[in-house]
C-alpha cells in the first residue's frame, strides 16, 4: 500500500481538501453563450466538425429541460459556473516537470507512488486540461494507446476513429447534461487495445478539480478490441469550497468480440460538487463490462452507467456503492439494456445513508425484443444508519423479450442490534462494531476494487463512520 | 400518449384523457412508466342504475343511504387526533439550515431534496391526515369516478358490528358506469365487501368504482373486487384507506377482463400497529392493457403491509405495475413487503414493472422481490410429457388464473361474470368448472 | 479384477450393437417370443447431449402386461433413456429407432408420447407456480377419456385416487409443485399415473431409492397402476429395495450407455450382493463374448461381459 494512502487512516478529510492557489494561466469567464464555448474550441486547436459539433449541443442543451425526477438542482447557476480554467502548464509526461503545487497535490494522493508500483499507465487531469499522461513502454509496445484525447484527436491516425465514436453512446439530446458536455468539454483520455492485446496492469485515470466555482468536462473515451482485455481505473477527487463545482464528464467504452472490460471508479468529490456524470458501455457479442462504482463525495450526484448490450452472449456486470452522508443526495444506480439474444446481466448495489443524507438507488433494466433467452438478476441493499436519514428504491423494469427471467431483490432495513451487541459482548466498541458490520456490507464492492482501492475505500467509510454514534 | 387505448371511443371523437395512477416518486420519463392515460370519452353518458348496492348489518339488509360528506366529517374528527409530524426526516430543518433560510455560504450544507422528497416532507409538516388522504388513482381519476357516480353511498358499520356488502356495477354499451362507495368502519367493526365489475352485453363503455375507507380502531376491512369486463369496456378501480390504531385492511384485486384497465390503491396506515394486505391476480391477453398503481404509506408505529401481485400476460398484452412502500419518518417498527410474480406466455406481451420502496425511517424493514419469466424449459418439458402441448400450457396458465378466481370468487354474481369471461375463451370452460361449484 | 487380454475385443464387442441382425437376437434374447407383440421396441439408440454422446447402440424390448427393471450405477444413462423414450428435446437421437404400440414415435413431440400411452415420471416434478394443481390435471386429462371422464366426474376420480395415496385432496387447489414436500411430489407423481393409466409407465426412481417414505408411496402406485390396468412397466433405478414384492419379468443392467447385462428377476439378488462393478469392469476389458460357457454362475447373459470376468464367487 502507498505510504501516502495510509495516511487516510487516521487524518481526516483535508488529504482531499487541500486548496492550491488559483494561479491558473487562464480562465474564461462565468456562464454558458456560443461565445465562451467558441473560446475554449479556439483554445484547443480542434477540427471545425468538432466545433459544429459543440455549438450544436449547446443549443440542444438550451431547448432542454432540467431532470424534474431527481435531486434539486436549485444551487446550481449555470451563470456562475466556470466552464474553462486552463492550469498553469501544459501536458508534461514526467512529474518532474510539473509544476511544484500540482505535483504536490497528486503527490499526496498517492498518483505517482501507485504508478510506480502498479499501474500500466496514468493520465492526471487538473481543472480543465491533462496535466500528465504516461504509460510504460511495454504497453506501449503491445500497441495500445493511451493519451489525453485532445492530443488523439490532432492525430489523422485517430481523428477518424474518435469521429466514428465521439458522443455516440451518449448523444448531446440524451439528458441535458449530456448536451452540456458536448459544448464545453475538455480534456479525458482516449485508450485503444488492439484486437486481442490483453493488458495485465490496469490503466488509471485521476481527475482533480481545484479551481473555485468551475466546472470539469472531460471525456473518457475507451475501444477495447476483439478478444482484448483492460481494467480501467478512474479516480476523482477536489478540495471544498462554499460555492457549487460542477462535474459533468463523459465515459463512452467500446468492447468488442470476447473483450473484457473492467472500469472501476472512485469517486470521492467535494461535498459542494454537482456531480453529473454520464457513462456508458457498448458490448459486442460474448464481450464483457464489469462495472465498479463507489460513491462517497458530491452534494448532488445523478449517476447510473448504462451497458448496451448489442452482440449475442454478452454480458453485464454492475458492482456498486453509495454512501450519503450530511447534506448529500445521491442518486445513483445502472441502467442496462439488454438488446440481443442470450445477454446476461447483473447488478449488485449497496447503499448507506446517514446524517441527514439522502441516497436513492434507481435503475432500468430494458429487455428489447431481440433478447430472448436472457437473464438478468438485480439485488440492492440498502443500510440507515440513522432515523434523519432517507433511503430510497426505484427500480424500473420493461420486458419485452421471449424467455427472459428476471429476478429482482431489495431489502432496505439498519443494523441489527443483536449484531452490535453480539460484537460488543466480545469487547468491541460501539463504534468500532459499526464500522465493522459496514464495512462488511459494503464487502462484496470491496472484494472487487485492487487493493489499494479497497483499503482507501474502507477508510473513506472509517471517515463518514466517526461520530456516528450519538 | 402513453398507455392510451382506443376501447370506449371512436376515432372521430376526440376522447378525454384523465392522468391516473401517477406514482408517487417518479423516474425517467422515458420509461413511460411515472403515470397513465386513461381515455374517458366525453360523450358517455353516466348508466343510470347501474350500480346495485346490497349491505347487511349483523345479518339484517339494510338500505344504503347517499351522503356524500358524511366520510369528510368523520375522516377530519377520526384524523383530527393525529398532530402534524413533529419530527422530521432527512434535509430536516433540525439537523441542517432549512432551504427556505440558507445563505449562499450555507445553502451547500442542506441536503438538495428531490421535488418528490421535500414534497413528502411538506406534507408531513403541513397536510392534516385528512388533507393527506388520496386514493391509487390519484385526484383526477376520483374526481371523473365521483363526478359519474353522482355521489357515494354510505356503508357506516357501527362500533363492533359486522357487515356484508357487494357491489355490482353493471357495465352498459356507450354509456359510464360507476358505482362509488364510502365505508366508515367504527372501532371494532368488521366489514366485507364484494365488488363486481362486470359486463354482461358485449359493447363499448366505462366501468369503474371509487372507494374510500375509513377503518377505525381495530376494525377489519376487507375488499374483494372481481373485474370480468368484455373487451370494449374500459375498467377504472380506485380505492383509498385510512387505517387507525390496530385496524386491518386486506384488498384482493382480480382484473381478468376489460381491454383497458386501470386500478389504484394508496392505504394511509395511519394508527400504530394497522396492518394491509393486498393480494392482487391479473391476465392479460389479446391486446388488452393493465395499469395498476399500489401505494402503501407506513405512519404509525408498528405497522405492515404484504403486496402480492401474481399474473399472466398472454397474447399481445400489455401491463405496467407500480407498487410503492413509503416508510415515511417515524413508522418505527413497520414493515413492509412487496412481491410480484408475472409469466409471460408470449413473446409479444410487454410487462413493466416498478417496485418502490422509499423509507425516511431507520428501524424498519423494507423488502420487495420481482420474479419476471416465461415458462421455463423444464416447467413446459414437464408440462408435455404429461401430454400438453405449448399451445395448450399457454392456454392452461390463462385458464388457471380464471379458474383460481372463480374458486375464490365470494360471490354468486362475481363467480358469473368469471365464467361468462371463460365461456368466451374456453367452449368447455363453464362444463369443466360450473358443475364443480355447483 | 480378471479379465482376458484378447485384442480385438472391443470391435468384437462392438458389433452386436451395431448389426442390426445381432440387435434383432439381442431381443429375441430379452424378451423371448415377444418381438412381435412389444408394446416398446428400443432398437439400437444412440443418444447425445451437448455434443457428448451419452447412449450407444440401446436395445430393449418390453411386452404387454410387462415389468422390467433398468439398473446401473450412477451416470451409466439410464435416465437418460428414459428422457429419450419420452422426447425431452435436450438429449438427441442420432441413431436407431423407438417403436412404440408398432410405430415409430422418434419424431413425435413429448405431449404426443403421452397421449399414445407413454409416462415418465420425474425424479423432481418442476414447481409450476399460478397453475393450480387441478387445473393442470385437467388439462392434463383433457380429451384423454371422451366425454366420459370430465367436469365434476373427473374431479370426483381425483379425489378418489388423492384417497388411495393418501394425500390431502386439499394439495388440489393449490399450485403446482409449490411447497411439496418430497414425499407429496412423489404421491403427485403417482397419482398422474393412475390417473392417466397409460400403457407404459417408466419410472424413474433413481434417487427415491433411499428415501423409505416416496418408496413406499412408489410401491403403492406401481401396485395400484398393476391392478387397476394390465399396463407395462420399466423401472429405472440403482437401488434394489423398491423391487422387493414386485414380479419383475425382466431386468436390464446400463453401464456406459449400454446395456451390459440382462436377465430374469434372479438378477436383482445377485446385484443386491455383488453391485455393479463386475458389469462396469466387463465393459471396461470387454472380454470376447462367451455367454453360455458358465451361465449359471451369474444370472445374466450380457453380448459383453463373459462369465469369466465375473467375480468368482458368483461361479
Amino acid at each position: 500500500m502507498p505510504k501516502k494512502r495510509s495516511q487516510v487512516n487516521d487524518i481526516d478529510r483535508s488529504l482531499y481538501d487541500i486548496r492550491n492557489s488559483e494561479q491558473e494561466a487562464e480562465r474564461l469567464s462565468a456562464g454558458l453563450t456560443p461565445q465562451i464555448v467558441r473560446e475554449i474550441s479556439k483554445r484547443k486547436d480542434e477540427p471545425q466538425w468538432m466545433l459544429d459539433f459543440r455549438l450544436k449541443s449547446l443549443e440542444i442543451y438550451q431547448s432542454m429541460p432540467t431532470p424534474s425526477w431527481g435531486p434539486a438542482l436549485d444551487g446550481l447557476d449555470m451563470d456562475n459556473i466556470v466552464t474553462y480554467v486552463k492550469p498553469n502548464t501544459s501536458q508534461q509526461s514526467d512529474w518532474e516537470s510539473v509544476p511544484d503545487d500540482i505535483k504536490s497535490t497528486f503527490e499526496r494522493l498517492g498518483i505517482p507512488e501507485a504508478e510506480r508500483s502498479y499501474l500500466a499507465g496514468v493520465g492526471a487531469q487538473y481543472d480543465s486540461e491533462l496535466v500528465y499522461h504516461n504509460m510504460q513502454d511495454t504497453a506501449a509496445k503491445m500497441g495500445i494507446v493511451y493519451s489525453g484525447i485532445e492530443e488523439a484527436l490532432r492525430e489523422p491516425r485517430w481523428e477518424e476513429l474518435i469521429r466514428s465514436k465521439f458522443m455516440t453512446l451518449i448523444p448531446p439530446a440524451d439528458h441535458k447534461f449530456a448536451a452540456l458536455h458536448g459544448a464545453v468539454w475538455s480534456g479525458g483520455s482516449f485508450v485503444y487495445v488492439p484486437a486481442g492485446v490483453k493488458l495485465d496492469f490496469p490503466l488509471q485515470s485521476y481527475f482533480r478539480l481545484n479551481a473555485r466555482g468551475a466546472g470539469q468536462f472531460e471525456h473518457t473515451l475507451i475501444i477495447v478490441e476483439d478478444d482484448a482485455d483492460l481494467h480501467f481505473i478512474e479516480g476523482c477527487s477536489a478540495p471544498k469550497y462554499n460555492v457549487a463545482n460542477l462535474h459533468a464528464g463523459a465515459v463512452e467504452l467500446f468492447v468488442g468480440k470476447r473483450a473484457h472490460l473492467r472500469y472501476s471508479t472512485i469517486e470521492n468529490w467535494s461535498k459542494n460538487m454537482y456531480n453529473l456524470n454520464t457513462k456508458r458501455a457498448r458490448v459486442d457479442a460474448e464481450g464483457e463490462i464489469e462495472w465498479i462504482s463507489g460513491s462517497f463525495g458530491s452534494h448532488v450526484g445523478y449517476l447510473y452507467p448504462m451497458s448496451v448490450l448489442a452482440g449475442r452472449r454478452s454480458r453485464s456486470s454492475f458492482t456498486g456503492i453509495t454512501f450519503a452522508g450530511a447534506g448529500q443526495n445521491l442518486d445513483t444506480g445502472c441502467k442496462v439494456v439488454l438488446a440481443a439474444p442470450e445477454t446476461s446481466a447483473t447488478v449488485e448495489t449497496k447503499g448507506i445513508s446517514k446524517g441527514g443524507g439522502v441516497q436513492t438507488f434507481r435503475s432500468s433494466v430494458v429487455a428489447t425484443p431481440a433478447a430472448r433467452d436472457s437473464t438478468v438478476s438485480v439485488s440492492c441493499q440498502s443500510l440507515m444508519l440513522d432515523d434523519i436519514s432517507r433511503s430510497d428504491t426505484i427500480p424500473a423494469m420493461d420486458i419485452r423479450a421471449k424467455n427472459v427471467d428476471i429476478g429482482h431483490e431489495a431489502t432496505i432495513g439498519r443494523i441489527g442490534d443483536d449484531k452490535v451487541f453480539y460484537l460488543m459482548s466480545r469487547g468491541v466498541s460501539e463504534e468500532e462494531a459499526r464500522t465493522m458490520i459496514v464495512n462488511g456490507f459494503a464487502e462484496p464492492v470491496s472484494k472487487e476494487l485492487p487493493l489499494e482501492y479497497a483499503v482507501e475505500m474502507n477508510n473513506l467509510i472509517k471517515l463518514e463512520m466517526e461520530g456516528a454514534i450519538g | 400518449m402513453q398507455n392510451s387505448f382506443a376501447a370506449g371511443a371512436t376515432a372521430q371523437e376526440a376522447p378525454k384523457a384523465i392522468t391516473v395512477n401517477a406514482m408517487p416518486a417518479a423516474t425517467w420519463g422515458w420509461l413511460k412508466m411515472n403515470d397513465a392515460e386513461a381515455a374517458v370519452p366525453a360523450h358517455l353518458a353516466s348508466a343510470p342504475n347501474a350500480a346495485r348496492l346490497e349491505v347487511e348489518v349483523n345479518g339484517k339488509t339494510v338500505n344504503p343511504t347517499r351522503d356524500a360528506d358524511a366520510f369528510e366529517r368523520a375522516l377530519d374528527s377520526a384524523a383530527g387526533r393525529y398532530a402534524l409530524a413533529q419530527r422530521l426526516g432527512a434535509g430536516d430543518a433540525a439537523q441542517q439550515p432549512s432551504r427556505q433560510s440558507a445563505t449562499p455560504e450555507k445553502e451547500l450544507d442542506a441536503t438538495a431534496l428531490s421535488s418528490y422528497q421535500s414534497g413528502a416532507l411538506d406534507l408531513e409538516r403541513t397536510y392534516t391526515p385528512a388533507r393527506a388522504f388520496k386514493t391509487g388513482m390519484g385526484h383526477e381519476g376520483f374526481g371523473y369516478l365521483s363526478e359519474v357516480s353522482r355521489g357515494p353511498h354510505l356503508i357506516a358499520a357501527p362500533a363492533h358490528a359486522s357487515v356484508c356488502a357487494t357491489l355490482h356495477v353493471c357495465g352498459a354499451p356507450g354509456a359510464a358506469a360507476v358505482g362509488a362507495v364510502d365505508v366508515v368502519a367504527s372501532e371494532g367493526s368488521n366489514v366485507s365487501i364484494t365488488i363486481a365489475l362486470d359486463s354482461p352485453d358485449e359493447g363499448e363503455g366505462i366501468v369503474g368504482s371509487a372507494v374510500r375507507v375509513l377503518a377505525g380502531k381495530g376494525a377489519r376491512v376487507s375488499i374483494a373486487c372481481i373485474q370480468t369486463l368484455a373487451d370494449g369496456y374500459t375498467a377504472l378501480d380506485d380505492t383509498g384507506m385510512f387505517l387507525a390504531e390496530g385496524a386491518q385492511a386486506s384488498v384482493r384485486h382480480d382484473v381478468l377482463g376489460a381491454g383497458a384497465s386501470f386500478t389504484g390503491l394508496s392505504a394511509d396506515l395511519r394508527g400504530d400497529e394497522s396492518r394491509a394486505t393486498v393480494n392482487v391476480n391479473y391476465l392479460g391477453a389479446r391486446s388488452q392493457t393493465r395499469d395498476f398503481n399500489y401505494e402503501i404509506t407506513h405512519r404509525g408505529r408498528n405497522t405492515e403491509s404484504n403486496i402480492s401481485a401474481n399474473g399472466v400476460l398472454a397474447g399481445e398484452s400489455k401491463k405496467c405495475l407500480r407498487g410503492t412502500i413509503d416508510l415515511t419518518h417515524g413508522c418505527k417498527g413497520s414493515q413492509g413487503t412487496e412481491h410480484e410474480t408475472v409469466l409471460l406466455a408470449d413473446e409479444r406481451v410487454r410487462n413493466k414493472s416498478v417496485p418502490v420502496i422509499l423509507c425516511d425511517e431507520d428501524e424498519v424493514a423494507g423488502n420487495h422481490g420481482a420474479t419476471i419469466g416465461h415458462i421455463r424449459a423444464d416447467q413446459l418439458l414437464y408440462l408435455t410429457c404429461r401430454g400438453i402441448s405449448e399451445d395448450a400450457a399457454e392456454e392452461l396458465f390463462i385458464r388457471a388464473k380464471l379458474e383460481d378466481a372463480a374458486i375464490a370468487a365470494p360471490s354468486r354474481a362475481a363467480r358469473a361474470g368469471i365464467v361468462r369471461l371463460g365461456k368466451r375463451m374456453f367452449d368447455d370452460f363453464e362444463e369443466s368448472l360450473g358443475e364443480e361449484i355447483a | 479384477m480378471h479379465s482376458i487380454e484378447t485384442p480385438g475385443t472391443a470391435a468384437i464387442a462392438a458389433k452386436p450393437i451395431e448389426t442390426p441382425g445381432a440387435a434383432q437376437a439381442y431381443t429375441s434374447l430379452a424378451s423371448p417370443g415377444a418381438q412381435n407383440t412389444a408394446l416398446l421396441d428400443v432398437r439400437n439408440l444412440a443418444a447425445s447431449a451437448d455434443d457428448m454422446q451419452i447412449l450407444h447402440g440401446v436395445s430393449l424390448s418390453i411386452g404387454k402386461g410387462e415389468t422390467h427393471v433398468l439398473m446401473g450405477p450412477n451416470g451409466a444413462g439410464k435416465s437418460t433413456l428414459g428422457r429419450l423414450i419420452m422426447g425431452d428435446p435436450s438429449y438427441e437421437q442420432t441413431a436407431g429407432s423407438i417403436l412404440f404400440d408398432g410405430s415409430d414415435i422418434s419424431e413425435l413431440s413429448p405431449d404426443k408420447r403421452s397421449r399414445a400411452g407413454l409416462f415418465l415420471s420425474f425424479q423432481a416434478p418442476v414447481e409450476i407456480p399460478g397453475v393450480p394443481l387441478l387445473s393442470f390435471l385437467r388439462a392434463a386429462a383433457s380429451g384423454r377419456f371422451g366425454q366420459g371422464l370430465r367436469g365434476r366426474k373427473l374431479r370426483a376420480r381425483i379425489e378418489e385416487l388423492c384417497d388411495e395415496l393418501d394425500m390431502d385432496p386439499a394439495y388440489l387447489d393449490r399450485e403446482l409443485g409449490v411447497g411439496f414436500s418430497g414425499g407429496e411430489k412423489k404421491k403427485l407423481e403417482m397419482l398422474q399415473l393412475l390417473l392417466l393409466a397409460p400403457k407404459l409407465a417408466i419410472l424413474d426412481e433413481t434417487d427415491s431409492g433411499l428415501d423409505v417414505d416416496a418408496l413406499g408411496v412408489v410401491s403403492r402406485g406401481i401396485d395400484a397402476y398393476r391392478e387397476s390396468c394390465d399396463g407395462s412397466l420399466l423401472i429405472i433405478t440403482h437401488n434394489t429395495r423398491i423391487l422387493e414384492h414386485l414380479k419383475v419379468d425382466r431386468v436390464h443392467v446400463m453401464v456406459d450407455g449400454r446395456i451390459a447385462a440382462e436377465g430374469d428377476a434372479s438378477l436383482i439378488p445377485w446385484i443386491d450382493r455383488n453391485g455393479f462393478e463386475s458389469f462396469e469392469n466387463a465393459s471396461l476389458s470387454d472380454p470376447c463374448c462367451q455367454a453360455g460357457d458358465d451361465i449359471n454362475a451369474c444370472p445374466a447373459r450380457t453380448p459383453s461381459a463373459s462369465a469369466s470376468s465375473l467375480p468368482a464367487e458368483t461361479r
